[in-house]
């Protein structure tokens, strides 16, 4: 990305992280960028037979979005955080536009899990499972949060631990539940309601 | 689910999880009593855990960004210029994608003009009703010929995908060009009437455009307005609108869409948001929210998600305009309400009702009848300096200036002019720097901020969650009470420039969690009097930069835009007669403004798109003079134009990572012309960054925030065969650079490497002991090895500066310290020792082959020196990063001919190379043997950090330890008992210190 739009985004984070949500819609398509270009080295990568940490890339896309000059030391944990949730809000509309794209906008019904096709891991449907991660949010903000933060912001156990002030334990016992959760209630087990 | 019974349940869950699964049915019956659903509900979470254990796992950008690149190429596939090209049109580059289909500029070579072409979007041409209504609407708009819309050449298609020939623009989006700044109230009235003609010359064709939002709205280099997409999104039911922009409607199951759809929604009028019959007027509802973004810089209906915004068309009034934009005119804010009245009868009903009124009021600005102020862009607003005062004095225009204070500003331009001349005419001697360090916080609270006093008595700083006050000399602490209406408060403090008298200082609170660039928004500046009177506000939405020489003004800096703040205001020592100083458009910012020794000039940082650069400029107005380009400013991270008139900036050394390193520079500037007078110079206060700061007015001492990368070591247990960490904790717990860097082999003590006496040396600490052991105290220099038979430690000794090549002596000194001794000495490159444990005696040396293509294994003996030759394996020569550990029984070692990888495990007694390809990791840094000898740890470079691995021999890894220090010798060192792991990490501190005779 040219060296103008790292301003732009700094500034961008910066009020969306205020609660500026039209900085969000600007931003999203900046992030957007970013983050093809990165799918573009994954693949290239991958093609000539490298394994990239995918924390690695996550990690460089957002060292690319922003002058991280300008970014107070203090402020490590803060710009993780704000980055987490933007990556969720972008990978999740990205999910959805594709949901669109394929059906021509029409009536959403049963969404398959076009992970699955793709990858021989058992990745979770990202619509799906960001509403799923609303419900625990309802009940459980932190375990939520702990959700967004590593799987969609990517951050290690560490960061998780700064960013939400808590234990790494506690982030990994978070984490834990949280997981065993979200699986139960994707695949329509029940839930205590009493 | 009520939170108590939450939390039973998960308290339940880690229990359960801690019990053999045999017996966890048992242990839930006993711990659930009567209650059969807690117990069901443990159960059924505890029936997931097995099948989460790889469940999102990896992150979420894994799948996106498969799904990205696959998108991608069959993007390339069908978009590929050569055959999409109908044959008139010869395209020429592509301009851009939208939910509307991509755009490329392209050659009509039949009429040879250059103009924008269209496709629609593949789902849209595909269905015939769609694409007849979008071919009509086309046509309709083709038909309307106004300055003000964008002109549609042609209709056609080709391939089977319709596109739209139509005027090529140049210049930007109307979304852009606000960039969530209001415009300047000339620039809106202008194309504000401009639209306003548009739209009414579009509806008398009976012509509705129905999506008219600042991104169709384009503003050209020349300043006109011209109105894009008209009838595209036309649909009578809706239904096409929804198709089109999938989350646009309110029928739709998806209210609570967030992100890209926002867009689209937020200028809708409330009988769209409804799905009702569309008339004209929905567009002039429409075009009052982008005249209301236009005046304030943001859209009056604004929300987290489709449904927040919908219900706000509908249901909420907008905060009026003039709240917050104080420029607006009065009779704007009223023809913006008028505009977006929710029920269309009492709106503006026709546009060119809305024009008249525009353009009544533009005619009433430009003489000056309405208008409070026009904002100036890109222009000083100088001081008012009658021409009988002294230049150089900055002077507010009041009407009863005292004379005495002229007089007294003039004598002490007198005294300053005097004091800079001796301080400037005396030689410039080689001086040895003198630092002292004033505050002693540890980094889990550094302190942020603070500033020294201009008589050098005290030191104001503040660790965010305190201000505090210190006596230099006594070293004596107090704690400056938060003021009472801040009790409970969520705030940060920073404490900033102290006022001449030293008796005041201002400081800075704003909302805890920190923006990622501070700006004026949420802060606040405060006066704090040391003679005990409580903390008093003097702004809001200001950030502070600097205080005058003479005491009399502040300068804040504020609205924030999206480079920084655009405007440098300044206000006088109580708050009073704040005034704009300078301004900026919305392109680039203007930041940090310090004044210089006399006060004749100012300097200040502009950021723009291109970086940042470091202007001076006369009080007075004038030409600008650049100090630094944005290239020579782009890893500065604070200056300060110190009294004796010497430019003070300490800048980032190339390749540290979050300003780990940087150097303190100096550079005189001519303080009439503001022109660099001398070359710069290193002061040699180096190798961490500082930022904050302050002098006494002598100039004598500078106090600066100093942050510091430690070395920092932790011990940890080994857990299930080497794959988990766990009580990971400081050890050594110090305030110095702490490296761990072997163990003896009763794994009772480790080596440890520390400056705790200002310089690296060697010691020995013992896990059970609080300080360590001195065994090199000095000359030390890196790669200490215990031998097998734990008598000695062999060291490279220090050479100096780190120029890899240079001779390095290889030391001796016993475990219990004493005198060292020099084995050998090398010459050549990166060469590392490496040690076995008992019974094996093996120690051995590497050092690369002449051709540099081969690293070659030497024996290495405490007492004999340098042995035979052992073997040699292949490395990468240009890389230079190599590196090799030896098993602990001797047998074999671990060797990565670079950070490439892979391992390599070489045997000496005979057996085949083994090759370990560490699954998922690249970018291997070091790594050490498991005391089994089953694996390595091994420790690997990631963006922001290092991660250490637990490596079986057969490549699978396991993290178990991440050090996001971000920079520094990652390194871990298991115990020869195999019960702990030493490793070496990274983290930061801040704490303030005096620099003399600087």
């Amino acid at each position: 990305m040219e060296p103008h739009s790292s301003h732009d985004v700094t500034g961008l984070l910066q009020a969306w992280g205020h609660g500026d949500q039209e900085a969000l819609q600007k931003l999203v398509p900046l992030v957007y960028e970013q983050l093809r270009a990165a799918a573009r080295r994954y693949m290239v990568r991958e093609r000539q037979g490298h394994t990239l940490q995918t924390t690695a890339l996550i990690h460089e896309t957002y060292l690319r979005l922003v002058d991280v000059r300008r970014i107070k030391w203090q402020n490590r944990a803060h710009f993780l955080a704000i980055c987490a949730q933007l990556m969720r809000r972008i990978l999740i509309d990205f999910a959805r536009s594709r949901r669109y794209q394929k059906r021509g906008g029409a009536a959403p019904h049963v969404e398959l899990n076009e992970a699955l096709v793709l990858t021989s891991r058992p990745d979770p449907n990202l619509l799906a499972l960001d509403d799923a991660l609303k419900r625990l949010a309802v009940m459980d903000p932190r375990k939520s949060r702990v959700v967004e933060l590593r799987f969609f912001g990517g951050l290690s156990v560490k960061d998780t631990a700064e960013v939400l002030k808590i234990s790494s334990d506690t982030v990994i016992r978070d984490w834990n539940l949280a997981k065993v959760w979200l699986l139960r209630d994707l695949r329509g087990g029940t839930s205590d309601e009493a | 689910m009520k939170p108590e019974r939450w939390r039973q349940i998960e308290h339940l869950y880690h229990s359960a999880l801690k019990v053999a699964a045999d017996q966890r049915s048992a242990f839930l019956n006993e711990e659930c009593g009567e209650d059969e659903d807690l117990r069901k509900e443990v159960e059924s979470l505890l029936s997931y855990e097995k099948s989460a254990a790889e469940f999102i796992e990896s992150p979420a950008f894994d799948v996106a960004a498969r799904l990205m690149a696959e998108e991608e190429n069959s993007n390339q596939k069908h978009n590929s210029v050569t055959g999409l090209s109908p044959p008139r049109f010869h395209i020429l580059e592509k301009l851009g994608a939208g939910g509307m289909g991509v755009v490329y500029k392209a050659e009509d070579t039949k009429l040879r003009r250059v103009v924008a072409l269209k496709f629609l979007p593949p789902e849209l041409s595909r269905d015939p009703q769609a694409l007849e209504r979008f071919q009509r609407e086309a046509y309709a708009a083709s038909a309307l010929n106004h300055p003000n819309i964008c002109t549609v050449y042609d209709v056609d298609e080709h391939d089977g995908r319709p596109f739209i020939a139509m005027e090529l623009l140049e210049g930007q989006t109307l979304e852009r060009r606000i960039g969530a700044r209001p415009l300047p109230i000339l620039e809106l009235l202008d194309l504000a009437i401009q639209i306003s003609d548009a739209l009414e010359a579009a509806h008398t064709r009976g012509i509705i455009h129905r999506d008219i939002k600042p991104s169709n709205i384009f503003v050209t280099t020349r300043k006109h307005a011209k109105i894009v997409d008209f009838g595209l999104a036309k649909d009578t039911s809706g239904r096409q609108l929804a198709r089109a922009l999938p989350t646009a409607s309110l029928n739709q199951n998806n209210l609570t869409t967030p992100g890209v759809a926002i867009g689209t929604v937020a200028y809708m009028s409330p009988e769209q948001a409804r799905g009702e019959e569309l008339d004209t007027r929905t567009d002039l509802f429409s075009f009052g929210a982008v005249l209301y973004e236009m005046a304030t810089g943001r859209a009056p209906f604004a929300g987290s998600s489709s449904a927040v915004i919908f219900e706000a068309i509908l249901n909420k009034t907008p905060v009026p305009a003039a709240s917050m934009n104080a420029e607006i005119p009065h009779r704007l804010a009223e023809i913006i309400s008028k505009a977006l009245e929710k029920d269309r009868d009492l709106r503006y009903q026709v546009a060119s009702e809305m024009r008249s009124d525009l353009k009544r009021l533009k005619r009433d600005s430009e003489s000056g009848r309405s208008l409070a102020k026009p904002v100036v862009e890109n222009q000083v607003v100088p001081f008012a300096v009658p021409k009988t005062r002294p230049s150089g004095v900055a002077v507010w225009p009041r009407q009863h200036w005292p004379l005495l204070t002229v007089l007294l500003s003039l004598m002490l331009i007198v005294l300053a002019a005097a004091v800079l001349w001796f301080v400037q005419s005396r030689p410039a001697a080689q001086r040895e720097i003198q630092q002292r360090q004033l505050t002693t916080n540890s980094f889990e609270k550094p302190v942020n901020s603070g500033a020294i006093s201009p008589d050098g008595k005290y030191l104001a700083y503040s660790d965010a969650k305190r201000i505090y006050l210190k006596l230099i000399q006594t070293g004596d602490t107090l704690v400056i009470p938060d003021p009472d209406i801040l009790k409970g408060e969520k705030i940060d403090w920073e404490t900033g420039p102290w006022f001449p008298d030293s008796t005041r200082f201002l400081a800075v609170s704003h909302a805890s969690n920190l923006p990622l660039i501070p700006t004026a928004e949420e802060t606040s500046i405060w006066v704090i009097s040391i003679l005990g009177r409580p903390p008093r506000k003097l702004r809001d939405h200001a950030e502070l930069y600097s205080i005058s020489r003479d005491g009399s003004l502040i300068a804040f800096g504020t609205n924030g835009g999206k480079f920084g703040n655009r405007e440098i205001w300044v206000m006088g020592a109580n708050g009073e007669d704040a005034r704009k100083f300078f301004d900026s458009d919305e392109n680039t910012a203007i930041c940090c403004l310090s004044w210089s020794p006399t006060g004749e000039r100012v300097l200040y940082v502009m950021p723009d798109k291109d970086g940042d650069k470091l202007v001076s400029r006369a009080v007075q107005g004038g030409a600008e003079t650049t100090v630094f380009s944005p290239s020579e400013l782009g890893r500065i991270n604070e200056l300060s134009w110190f009294p004796d008139g010497r430019l003070l900036y300490s800048q980032e050394e190339p390749g540290s990572f979050f300003g780990s390193a940087c150097n303190l520079w100096q550079m005189r500037l001519d303080q009439h012309t503001g022109q660099p007078k001398d070359k710069r110079q290193l002061t040699h206060w180096s190798g961490f960054c500082m930022n904050n700061f302050s002098a006494t007015a002598d100039g004598k001492k500078l106090v600066l925030l100093k942050w510091v990368g430690h070395l920092t070591s932790y011990l940890g247990d080994i857990a299930a065969g080497g794959s988990r960490l766990l009580n990971i904790r400081h050890f050594p717990l110090s305030e110095s650079s702490d490296g761990a860097a072997d163990w003896t082999p009763d794994s009772k003590a480790i080596i440890l490497v520390s400056n705790r006496t200002g310089k690296f040396a060697l010691y020995k600490q013992a896990l059970d002991e609080d300080t360590p052991e001195p065994i090199v105290p000095d000359g030390y220099g890196r790669n200490p090895r215990v031998t097998p038979d734990g008598k000695w430690i062999l060291y490279f000794a220090k050479t100096g500066a780190p120029p890899t090549k240079a001779p390095e002596p290889v030391m001796r000194v016993s475990i219990n310290g004493g005198p060292s001794e020099r084995l050998f000495i090398v010459t050549e490159g990166t060469l590392l020792m490496s040690c076995a444990r008992v019974p094996s005696g093996l120690c051995v040396l590497a050092g690369p082959s002449e051709d540099r293509n081969e690293a070659i294994v030497t024996t290495l003996d405490p007492l004999k020196g340098l042995g035979g030759q052992l073997t040699r394996f292949a490395v990468d020569p240009n890389a230079n990063n190599w590196w090799l550990d030896l098993s602990p029984d001797g047998s074999r070692f671990a060797a990565t001919p670079s950070s490439a990888g892979p391992i390599y495990i070489y045997s000496l007694r005979g057996q085949p190379t083994q090759r370990i390809e560490i699954k998922n990791w690249s970018n291997l840094l070091n790594f050490s043997w498991a005391a089994d000898g089953k694996g390595l740890f091994v420790v690997v470079g990631i963006e922001g950090g290092r991660v250490v691995l637990h490596v079986d021999l057969q490549g699978n890894a396991q993290p178990i330890w991440e050090d996001t220090g971000g920079s520094g010798e990652t390194q871990a060192f298991p115990s020869p008992d195999g019960r702990h792991v030493a490793l070496q990490g990274w983290t930061t501190s801040g704490n303030l210190w005096m620099l003399e005779n600087l």
